[in-house]
């Protein structure tokens, strides 16, 4: 397979972008983000990366001459198709998928999609018991979603989120503690009690508050994605949101504006097939998300969303096309939300069947079948991890239940700046 | 010195501001476009020359750049967001409402959102949908500064001071005061130019100014109807009826320091809004003197605003919608007739 490279958008003033000298000799082989080439703009020289693996084939550009973003600058070839098999190629079970990462990776994977997991039910036991106050969206059945696309992103870089937020929170590196005090109300959550389950975030982490307005964050995300590529810091922002807000205004606006700019930002599209209670056929004529992209003038995926390994591929591709200054990319990532849309919803409108489908798919039994398979993990190893996420749940809720709660003054604190 | 219209002074202000720090940047729609307007008031008119890469033009998209610009913010830059009418904030309410006025108190304080944003407004022979008074709107949105100039100095200054500024801030400027030239002249205008120094400054954001001293009451408004309110104060002055006027400026949160000082004084009120009467910043701000200063008010407030309608077109309509130097005129005599007739019958 043949990847092609093309110049990075480095001018915001469109000026030509100069190639200085190759680095790379053809027929050398190139890791992922090794210095290809110098180039020249009027602002300064800097280096274009590869971000795929392989063998420089061609050198299209030639030292001395000019190109302009998107310009076809070399063509690469893989080495071996193994890490670069699209994600549609990645089947269930099948155990030599697995066996290209490093076991502590996957086993990081699985102990964060069960944090998810585990966090959701204690929340959803501690509502009904009425302990907790507010109201929750729960996120149970789309943990691959969260985890596979926050292990292709860097500490550095930042997701948004939506009123469905948990997931998202945890895989980006907040702790079970901070959510649940800031879900107990306390003054000690990751808002100071002032956000809740909707506004879920901690900047330092790399997550703003959720925006429970739907498509609300997209536009949001595209302009996080203009400051980084305007301080030039070759972050990323990814931005969840589900199929509901492909219908709104806010959608379009943004992403027409992504692809206008070549934003750094992963738009994904958690595809559970509800917005609310309503199926996506009800209110789109075309059911296939990532279509969409295509209308914009960027590269769109449907990815396999409860396919852990297949959407942490297709988001490590993507993140490295955004770096590259070639984004957007909008993933699709099928799913389904195993819970209900909110507090007490019993999801009659979920057919039975589509449901025990969706159930027997369930992400985290399909990786942990995948593990087991290939040998990368014991029963009775996996039985350690899920008491130690447990235990690491029920003292966060104890502690949580009596952390302390807002002051009356700090109503009025935290307004203005 | 220079003497300079607020088109003027903005634009100065602008490019002295994002000279000053590199984060600094204007989005909007039908800026940087050679050969083009430079924003419907020719506010940033060749900008790009200096700034290419920090003119950002968009689609015509209010609700998505608007988000753009929150999210720009966020991530410490400091975005100047501007709509070609202020009748477009409707769309990109969402964003300045749930989002730029919100996240920093969701945050529990964690974020912040530096962001200025500009607005025309006023009626000017377009229509309903170009004339809008948008100031009722964003003035009780918590989280929000909103601001409204009425002359050049205070257009610059005020920008200035809200780039530096770490909140949202909305600054409405009016289309009559622009002092907007060549094909973009608007008939009707009104001169707001100033003087304005050579020297960088500031004006505060929270700060109302007194135009006028006066003793015997205490006339309130802003952008256009400033200018309206002082041609009636230099009138009645001729009636021996010496009225204050405050330019209110500051729209959220209200400087209740100067305006109480002058009601103090005068112990009389009339607010002054081109706009509908019902639902106007007046409303609130005569609730909040007569919260704040009712002992010292020797008569009921009296508010002049447009009548509940939309912005008609017909010339003659638009005239009899916004509110009259005459009005104004009429109704600080008939307060000041009516105070003294009443404090005559109770001695």
């Amino acid at each position: 397979m043949n990847f092609e490279l093309k110049m990075p958008d480095l001018s915001t003033s469109g000026s030509p972008i100069k190639v200085i000298r190759w680095l790379v000799a053809v027929g050398e082989s190139v890791e992922r983000g090794q210095a290809l080439l110098d180039v020249e703009t009027d602002k300064a020289t800097m280096e274009v990366e590869a971000f795929n693996p392989g063998i420089l084939l061609k050198q299209i550009v030639q030292a001395g001459q000019e190109a302009s973003a998107g310009d076809l600058l070399a063509l690469l070839g893989t080495e071996a198709p193994s890490r670069q098999s699209s994600a549609e190629a990645v089947t269930d079970g099948r155990p030599e998928e697995s066996k290209k990462y490093p076991r502590e990776f996957l086993l990081s994977l699985h102990r964060r999609m069960l944090l998810i997991r585990q966090f959701e039910d204690r929340v959803k036991s501690l509502f009904l018991e009425g302990i907790m106050p507010g109201t929750i969206h729960q996120c149970q059945g789309q943990e691959a979603t969260a985890v596979g696309v926050c292990a292709a992103l860097e500490s550095r870089d930042f997701i948004t989120s939506t009123f469905r937020g948990h997931g998202h929170a945890l895989a980006k590196g907040l702790t079970a503690q901070e959510m649940l005090d800031e879900l107990f109300g306390a003054s000690t959550g990751c808002c100071k009690g002032k956000g809740g389950s909707m506004h879920i975030g901690n900047f330092g982490k790399g997550m703003i508050p959720g925006i429970a307005i739907v498509a609300g964050g997209i536009p949001v995300a595209t302009g996080m994605a203009l400051a980084f590529k305007m301080q030039k810091t070759r972050q990323v922002v990814a931005c969840f949101f589900g199929d509901g807000a492909v219908a709104e205004g806010a959608f379009h606006e943004a992403v027409n504006m992504a692809a206008l700019w070549n934003a750094p930002v992963l738009l994904v599209c958690e595809n559970n097939l509800y917005g609310a209670s309503t199926r996506i056929d009800r209110v789109m004529k075309n059911t296939t998300v990532s279509d969409r992209a295509a209308s914009y003038g960027f590269r769109g995926e449907t990815v396999d969303g409860n396919d852990l390994l297949a959407v942490y591929e297709a988001a490590r591709r993507a993140v490295e096309e955004c770096r590259a200054g070639v984004g957007p990319v909008l993933l699709e990532l099928l799913t389904y939300r195993l819970t209900g849309h909110s507090r007490r919803d019993p999801c009659h409108y979920q057919p039975k069947e589509e449901r025990s489908t969706w159930s027997a798919n369930d992400p985290i039994i399909r990786f942990t079948q995948q593990l087991v398979a290939a040998g990368e993990i014991l029963q009775s190893e996996l039985d350690e991890i899920r008491e130690e996420v447990d235990h690491e749940i029920e003292s966060a809720v104890e502690t949580a239940k009596t952390a302390p709660l807002p002051e009356l003054d700090d109503l009025l604190t935290d307004v203005y700046s | 010195m220079k003497r300079q219209s607020i088109a003027e002074a903005l634009r100065d202000g602008i490019a002295e501001e994002m000279e000053r720090d590199e984060t600094v940047f204007c989005i909007g729609e039908d800026i940087a476009v050679p050969g083009g307007w430079g924003g419907a008031f020719t506010v940033t008119l060749g900008l790009e020359k200096k700034f290419p890469d920090r003119m950002i033009n968009t689609p015509i998209a209010e609700l998505g750049f608007f988000g753009v610009a929150v999210g720009a913010a966020m991530m410490g830059m400091k975005p100047i967001a501007d709509v070609q009418y202020g009748d477009f904030l409707f769309l990109a309410s969402d964003q300045i409402i749930n989002n730029a006025a919100k996240m920093r108190y969701m945050s529990g304080g964690r974020c912040q959102v530096p962001l200025v944003m500009r607005a025309p407004v006023g009626a000017t022979g377009r229509g309903s949908q170009h004339a809008q008074n948008m100031e009722r709107y964003f003035t009780g949105v918590p989280g929000l500064k909103v601001v409204a100039v009425s002359n050049a100095y205070d257009a610059k200054g005020i920008l200035k001071a809200a780039v530096r500024d770490n909140n949202p801030v909305l600054i409405f400027e009016h289309k009559l005061l622009y002092g907007s030239k060549g094909a973009r002249t608007e008939s009707g205008a009104v001169d707001a130019t100033s003087e304005i120094p050579d020297l960088d400054y500031v004006v505060a954001l929270d700060q109302a100014a007194v135009r006028r001293s006066g003793s015997e009451v205490t006339i309130l408004s802003w952008l256009l109807m400033l200018h309206f309110s002082l041609e009636a104060a230099q009138h009645l002055a001729g009636e021996r009826i010496e009225a204050e006027v405050i330019d209110v400026r500051s729209l959220a949160p209200f400087d209740y320091l100067t305006i109480g000082d002058s009601v103090k004084k005068t112990g009389r009120v009339v607010i002054v809004e081109e706009g509908p009467k019902t639902g106007g910043v007046n409303a609130e701000l005569a609730a909040g003197i007569q919260e704040r200063f009712g002992r010292h008010l020797k008569a009921p407030i009296l508010r002049i605003a447009s009548p509940d309608v939309p912005v008609p077109f017909s010339p003659i309509l638009e005239n009899a919608y916004r509110p009259s130097v005459s009005q104004i005129m009429q109704a600080v005599r008939a307060l000041v007739a009516d105070v003294k007739k009443g404090s005559g019958k109770n001695s």
